[in-house]
This record gives C-alpha cells, sequence and structure tokens, in this order.
C-alpha cells in the first residue's frame, strides 16, 4: 500500500467523520481460491450493518481480514479514518475495533467475572513491573473494572452468573458474556460473529434485545448472522454478500425483494 | 479464614486434597523427625535434602509459570538450569576458564543474564507461532547447551566440569564466616552422638539460601498470577485468538511470562552450582527436564502450591529410594513412571489443582456454587 492512497482514504474518511468502518477493495486468496474478492464497503457510526450471504460467500474470512487475523492480499481497512491495514489484531483493538467469535471458547479456571474482567484495555495491571511498582494504581484501577463488570452484567441481566465457573455456563450464556466482556472494551465498533448461532429463541431473543440496546446507546456494529430473521429485526443497512464480493447494500425490505440476492442464495 | 483465628474452620475448609497433602506431609515430616532423633538420618543430609527440596521447588515454580499459566511448552528446563549452574560457577569459580573469582553475588546476576538472553534468543523466533514450535525448538535448545557446555572446552573445561565453586556467601560479611564461627555441638555421647559443626552450619546456610530464592519467587508469582497480568495469561492458555481480539498483545506476554519462568530455573542453578561446588555437563541431562515436567504435573498445572508439592515428592522418591536395599535407579524410574500413570487414570488435574490462589480476591464469593475441575469443591450443607 502506497503513503499516496493511504492520504487520500485518510482524507476521504475524514470529511465524512460519521464513517467508523471503511473497507476498500480487500482481497484475500487462499491457493487458487478467492475467498475475498475487491470487497468494498462502509459502516455508519450508530448503525447496526448485517453482513449477509450464502455459505462460503466469505464472510468470516472478511471479518478475519478486518480485525487483522489474516493478512490482506490487497485493499486496505481504516477505521475511524486511521489506515489499519497489515496491523496485529492487539493494535487494530486498541483503535476501537473489537470483535467476538462464531464460538467463543470458554475460560478455565475462571469465574464469569474474572473472564470479563479480561475485557478492559490497557489495564495498569497489564503491566508486569507495574505490580510491583505501583500497586495502588494497579488495585485503583481493578476496583474501578470489578465496579464496571458488575454493572454491565447487570445490564444484561446475567449478573447472577457472575460466580460461576466460566466453564459451567451454557452456549447461549457465553454468548452474552461475551458481548458484555466486548462492551468492556468500549469500542467504536463491535464486530459480531453469528451471535445467534446455537442459541436457543429465549437467549436469542434476549441476545436481539440487547443488541438493539447497545445500538441505542451508541454503539455501532458489524453484524454476521446465518439467522436472516435475527438480521432482518436487528440490521439496518444489510450488506449481501456472494463469492468474496458485495453484491448490493440496502435496507432489509430491499434486500429481501432483490432478484439476485434470491439468485445467490438459491442458485 | 485464618490458620491461627479459627484452625478448626480452617481445617473443615480445606478440599479433601488439602487435607490429605497436608496430612501427608505432617506424617513425612514426623517421619522425618524420628530418623533424625534416632540417628538414622544426619541434620547436615537432611538440611541436603531440604536444599534439593527447594531446587526442585524452584524449578517446578518456573516451569509452572510457563506451562501451568501460559501454556508454554519448554522441554529445556535442565538448559536453563545448566546455563544458571554454569554462568554462576564460571563467574565465581576459582577453577573457571574465563573470569573466575569473583563475588558469588556477580556470578548470580551473570547467570539471570544469561538466562534472559537463552530466553530471549529461543522466544523470539518461537513464540508467534503455535505453542509445538516452541516445544520442538526447546528439545533442541537443550541439546545444544548441553553440547556446547561438554564441548567448547576453553569456555567450560569441557567433561571436567568447573571446580573451585566457592560457597554463595562467601565473602559476606557475618553470613560468609557464619559456619567457622559456629561452635561445635555436641548431642548424645558414644557413636550415636550427633555432633552438629562446620559443615552442618554450612547447609544450613544453605538451606537458608534458598528458602530465599523460593519464598521470594513464590510471592513474586503469586502477585503476577493473581494480577490482571496473570489473567491475561490464562486467557491466552485457553484462547490465544480471543486475548489478540481484546487488545492484548500476546506476544509480548508469553514472553514475560516465558523470560520469567526461565529466570526462576536458572535461580535453581545458581543455588545448586554454590550447594555443590563443582557442576558438570552432566547436570544439563534430560532427565531434569522430566522430573521437572511429573513434577509440575503431579503437582497440579498452573498450582504453585502444587509445584512445591510436586518438587518436594520429586525429591523424596529419589533419595528415598537410596535407602532400598535394592539397585535404586530402575527403582527410581518405575516409582515416578507408576505415579503418572496413576495419576492420569485417577486425578489428570493434579494433587492440588489451581483454587483460590488463582482467584484475584472478590472475582469469588467465597465458593463458587458449582464445583469445577479447576474450582473447589462446594462443602456439604452449602448452596
Amino acid at each position: 500500500m502506497s503513503e499516496q492512497t493511504t492520504d487520500t482514504e485518510t482524507a476521504a474518511t475524514m470529511s465524512k467523520d460519521d464513517v467508523v468502518l471503511s473497507v476498500d477493495g480487500l482481497v484475500k486468496t487462499f491457493g487458487a481460491l478467492v475467498a475475498t474478492d475487491h470487497a468494498t464497503f462502509e459502516v455508519e457510526r450508530g448503525t447496526i450493518t448485517g453482513l449477509i450471504g450464502p455459505n462460503g460467500a466469505g464472510k468470516s474470512t472478511l471479518f478475519n481480514l478486518i480485525s487483522g487475523f489474516y493478512e490482506t492480499d490487497e485493499g486496505s481497512v481504516s477505521v475511524n479514518g486511521t489506515d489499519v491495514t497489515g496491523q496485529e489484531p492487539y493494535e487494530i483493538a486498541d483503535h476501537g475495533l473489537i470483535r467476538t467469535f462464531q464460538t467463543p471458547r470458554k475460560l478455565e479456571g475462571m469465574t464469569v467475572r474474572e473472564a470479563m474482567l479480561v475485557g478492559p484495555r490497557n489495564q495498569p495491571g497489564e503491566s508486569f513491573l507495574k505490580l510491583f511498582t505501583a500497586p495502588g494504581e494497579v488495585g485503583e484501577a481493578e476496583s474501578k473494572n470489578m465496579a464496571d463488570v458488575d454493572r454491565i452484567l447487570e445490564e444484561f441481566e446475567i449478573d447472577h452468573l457472575a460466580t460461576q465457573p466460566a466453564t459451567k455456563i451454557s452456549g447461549g450464556q457465553m454468548k452474552l458474556v461475551e458481548l458484555a466482556r466486548a462492551m468492556l472494551s468500549e469500542p467504536e465498533i463491535l464486530l459480531l460473529d453469528e451471535p445467534a448461532a446455537g442459541v436457543n429463541p429465549t437467549l436469542r431473543n434476549k441476545l436481539a434485545e440487547q443488541i438493539r440496546r447497545l445500538n441505542e446507546q451508541g454503539t455501532t456494529m458489524l453484524l454476521i448472522e446465518h439467522d436472516m430473521e435475527f438480521v432482518m429485526e436487528l440490521a439496518d443497512p444489510v450488506i449481501v454478500l456472494d463469492q468474496g464480493s458485495v453484491l448490493m447494500e440496502g435496507r432489509p425490505d430491499e434486500v429481501q425483494s432483490d432478484d439476485r440476492v434470491i439468485d445467490a442464495y438459491l442458485g | 479464614m485464618s490458620l491461627v483465628e479459627d484452625p478448626k474452620g480452617y481445617w473443615t475448609d480445606l478440599t479433601v486434597a488439602e487435607k490429605g497433602v497436608t496430612a501427608g506431609v505432617v506424617l513425612f515430616a514426623g517421619a522425618l523427625l524420628v530418623s533424625l532423633l534416632t540417628g538414622g538420618l544426619t541434620p547436615t543430609y537432611f538440611l541436603y535434602l531440604v536444599g534439593i527440596a527447594g531446587m526442585y521447588a524452584l524449578l517446578s515454580l518456573g516451569l509452572n509459570s510457563q506451562w501451568g499459566f501460559s501454556g508454554l511448552i519448554n522441554f529445556s528446563v535442565a538448559a536453563f538450569f545448566g546455563i544458571g549452574a554454569y554462568g554462576t560457577a564460571l563467574a565465581s569459580a576459582s577453577g573457571s576458564p574465563i573470569a573466575g573469582g569473583l563475588p558469588p553475588v556477580v556470578g548470580l546476576l551473570a547467570a539471570l543474564a544469561l538466562a534472559a538472553i537463552l530466553a530471549l534468543f529461543i522466544g523470539i523466533p518461537t513464540l508467534r507461532l503455535r505453542a509445538d514450535y516452541l516445544a520442538i525448538a526447546s528439545i533442541g535448545l537443550a541439546e545444544v547447551v548441553r553440547l556446547i557446555v561438554l564441548n567448547q572446552d576453553d569456555w567450560t573445561n569441557g567433561s571436567a566440569g568447573v571446580r573451585g565453586i566457592p560457597s554463595f556467601f562467601d565473602g559476606w560479611p557475618v553470613l560468609g564466616t557464619f559456619p567457622e564461627t559456629m561452635p561445635t555441638l555436641v548431642f548424645g555421647s558414644g557413636p550415636g552422638a550427633t555432633v552438629l559443626s562446620t559443615s552442618f552450619w554450612q547447609a544450613l546456610s544453605n538451606v537458608a539460601l534458598v528458602l530465599a530464592f523460593v519464598g521470594v519467587s513464590y510471592l513474586v508469582l503469586r502477585r503476577a498470577h493473581r494480577s490482571p497480568w496473570g489473567r491475561v495469561l490464562r486467557t491466552i492458555r485457553s484462547d490465544e485468538d480471543l486475548a489478540r481480539a481484546l487488545g492484548k498483545n500476546t506476544y509480548s506476554f508469553k514472553m514475560q511470562s516465558f523470560v520469567l519462568g526461565s529466570l526462576i530455573m536458572a535461580l535453581a542453578g545458581v543455588f545448586y552450582a554454590h550447594l555443590n561446588l563443582y557442576v558438570s555437563p552432566g547436570d544439563l541431562d534430560p532427565i531434569t527436564t522430566f522430573y521437572v515436567w511429573v513434577a509440575v504435573i503431579l503437582g497440579g498445572s498452573g498450582s504453585n502450591r502444587g509445584a512445591l508439592f510436586g518438587g518436594v515428592v520429586i525429591v523424596a522418591i529419589q533419595e528415598g529410594t537410596r535407602a532400598l536395599p535394592l539397585d535404586a535407579a530402575p527403582i527410581r524410574l518405575l516409582a515416578i513412571g507408576v505415579i503418572i500413570v496413576l495419576l492420569m487414570r485417577f486425578r489428570p488435574q493434579g494433587v492440588l489443582p489451581p483454587q483460590r490462589e488463582l482467584i484475584w480476591p472478590g472475582t469469588v464469593d467465597e465458593t463458587p456454587q458449582q464445583p469445577d475441575s479447576g474450582v473447589r469443591e462446594t462443602k456439604a450443607g452449602e448452596k
């Protein structure tokens, strides 16, 4: 990526500061397979943007490219106007892009509260030296984080899980915990990878409720989901991905009635 | 709950395993006391055993910091141990082919510096990769270090080893001359009398040294592992991608943990050199690595108490089998093999798996509501 492109990119996104995430011409190939083919789209601040597509359309690859887990072959990703292409996942997270995983792994030997406490970014207690040179600062930050965790667990109505071992809660509860933990990282944009997959209907509704609430409080989200109903009730706009590139983007009703989308799903 | 304020409550609050271990430790201590009093075990030898147990405890704590907390598979424990031993020996021994004659404290610092460099050397290329790469590279590293020590005669004296290592407190005010200035004490009379002479006081100061090393390492690890720093490491152990997605520089965390563990292993080597007063390439044999792994798995990966316990058990087996009227070496290996098989079958999480010690105060109420392999069991009568 040349210097010049970066500059124009920044200038373009700076002028529209309502864009949180901008994906430009992303390409990723695995051998002969083109998983992502010049995907280009933007996510505006304050929206829940849905990302749908048939199996193998490249949704997960795209997520991994945006969050830095895969290296891009071509194209660029900007978060809040900063080019983050080629950065490590933790650096991208530092720009405020936080992602969740389709199948969250459970943290062994931790309570739910502890698993939540991993969320806040840049904790002073994560510096080995500060543990011994600034114990006061570490302790204060920890108390504050603990209070934040308890507040968020309450907001998510899962405070009864706080002292449960993180390995003992159900998959659906884990998804809620993951969403709650992501909020502790104070994301500028939250990438949700199939939050409703494998979740029972009651919890699914609860998840949808929480996603909507967080969005109303100002969190921007990009949502991959297989469950059409779930996407359509939450997301606006919806981006349709097919064979690695963006097929169309529009309101949920537009997308649902579009012939190309129907073809892609059925064809 | 404090042992002093409420000994009965403290006891009932322990898990079954904790009770078993406590009882075992008391019995073991009792047996040692009896053999001390009956003359079956001389005080000096007893202190030597405590020193060796402390050394294994250090090695286990070091490996536990790498494997137990961060999931880093290090098969070069013996190399870091050897680097510690040779580092201090080459700096302080009169028979050192390079420096020699420096104060043992300088030797300690040199050993730690060497161990840190070695840890970085192996960590930089492998810690970005999957866990298996470190495992493979560390096997190679252990052999490379051993062969260098064996063959670089002009640096290390090769197979002849390094002689003339002073004791650690040599040249210190008061402590340096402590063994010589203490009087010889005689308890009892005749051939069965217990004589406490210079070698006893020497052994006593060695035990003080290893206890100081173990104590400091234990406290540092305890603080570190219960902190947000340790929490990130445990997250990495379970799911590294999750830690990365939450903005943690996992490479840096793993490196810190790896170097920390290696330094503690080197500390064991430093102690060993000043205890034995002679080091040779045989001290770098891979069997040490094997014993330490057994100690950590036996104690319970991720548990510092378990690491201490495992270290002591290994020494008990090693030295206890010497008393048997048989060729001890195969018995020793057999005993350790049997222990591993029984452990994997009946208690794969180890004897003292990580429980309360892992948890930052306040992240749990008194007891979790459900038992879990990693969390202490609920007591009867509680919900």
